[in-house]
């Protein structure tokens, strides 16, 4: 009993912490507010990536994602909200998460071994892109990983592969999730795409997210590992998504 | 590298895009293209067979040479290919030429005698 209470105090002691962090950063603009209440949560965001862990995916890669739902729940908090920032991150997390998987949901059946070596190719690229300060060639990536250029680019090929059904359907995994994870939120980032008139209909209908990634890609010109670095993803997932972008706006036209 | 040719007749279907895709990058792999440079040739190959159709078949042709990768696709009957590559892109809109533009180092369009087109795509090597 007595540990219960000094749990429910501690948390309590946390909720006036965050509480104060978010006043801080919304009302004084204060960002080392902001950077603190990330890394605070980043343990909320590790157990909730975990949950996703085994699906053909990088565990970093997850928690990579899921940090960006946390970072957008900090931005939007609003301090009136009589809720903690954990329950109000957590759908965020998991439907920037959810949004991952959908985007990436295998269309084939693919072997489990050129899944797994598919997972560890995202990491591979970005530690090469890094070391090397430019693309890593098949060959590099190949010896990094200890294969063959052969699986390497057979795992790159099922990789790319994406269903469009999954895309339009419903997340796969509810099943997994409580009530509150299943709460969704709008999406308010990337909002300088909304107020471009000039873009054709189809590019319209894109998400926000995506919009802005062919904008750096085709108007600014940017490579796939600037606008990974932008929008906090690996540069294979920008790769899949113009992809699949633009094959989405071709079949609006057809 | 010697100068190499190889030539692939494949169906327009979506199902076979991937296998194109993987030739490709097979193809790129041999010289040294960076992970990002074979998915923009991937890309512009890819982006072309769409307008082409999704029916019938299509000639790819593949000069490898030290650095570079030049491909023609072809010929194709779909002249507003030829329109759309050779007209300039309104401001704001991603047409496949504004693709092309940003995804290899040069294209063209060459008229074949029976009124359709070959669109060559050249794609070269970044610095290392």
């Amino acid at each position: 009993m007595k540990a219960v209470s000094r749990k429910a105090v501690g948390s309590e002691r946390a909720r006036e912490q965050d509480r104060e962090l978010l006043r801080r950063y919304h009302q004084d603009g204060d960002t080392s507010a902001r950077e603190a209440l990330i890394e605070r949560h980043l343990p909320l965001v590790r157990s909730l990536a975990r949950r996703y862990a085994g699906r053909g995916e990088a565990l970093e890669d997850i928690e990579q994602v899921g940090a960006i739902g946390l970072i957008k729940a900090i931005d939007r908090f609003e301090l009136e909200r009589d809720v903690s920032l954990a329950t109000y991150a957590t759908p965020n997390v998991v439907g920037e998460i959810k949004r991952h998987f959908r985007d990436k949901g295998w269309a084939i059946r693919v072997p489990r071994a050129l899944q797994e070596l598919n997972a560890s190719m995202s990491g591979a690229i970005e530690r090469l892109t890094v070391k090397l300060s430019r693309s890593p060639s098949i060959a590099e990536i190949a010896d990094e990983l200890e294969t063959t250029p052969e699986q390497v680019l057979e795992a790159l090929e099922v990789g790319s592969a994406y269903s469009t059904v999954s895309l339009s359907g419903g997340p796969a995994g509810d099943e997994d999730l409580d009530p509150l994870e299943t709460i969704g939120a709008e999406d308010e980032g990337f909002q300088r795409s909304e107020d471009r008139a000039a873009l054709a209909p189809a590019l319209l209908r894109l998400p926000p997210r995506e919009r802005e990634i062919l904008r750096m890609r085709f108007e600014e010109g940017l490579p796939q590992t600037q606008i990974a670095q932008r929008v906090g993803l690996s540069q294979m997932h920008v790769s899949r998504l113009i992809r699949k972008s633009l094959a989405e706006m071709r079949e609006q036209l057809t | 590298m010697n100068n190499e040719r190889i030539q692939l007749e494949a169906p327009l279907a979506p199902d076979f895009q991937p296998v194109v895709r993987l030739i490709i990058g097979g193809i790129a792999e041999r010289v040294d293209f960076g992970f990002e440079e074979i998915d923009d040739l991937q890309l512009a190959v890819e982006r072309l067979l769409a307008e082409a159709g999704a029916t019938g078949m299509v000639s790819l042709t593949f000069d490898i040479g030290e650095g570079h990768v030049r491909t023609r696709v072809g010929p194709l009957s779909e002249r507003s290919i030829a329109d759309a590559l050779q007209n300039e892109s309104p401001p704001g809109e991603l047409t496949l030429r504004r693709i092309l533009e940003t995804v290899v180092d040069s294209f063209g369009v060459d008229h074949a005698a029976d009124g359709r087109i070959v669109v060559r795509l050249e794609k070269l090597r970044g610095p290392a």
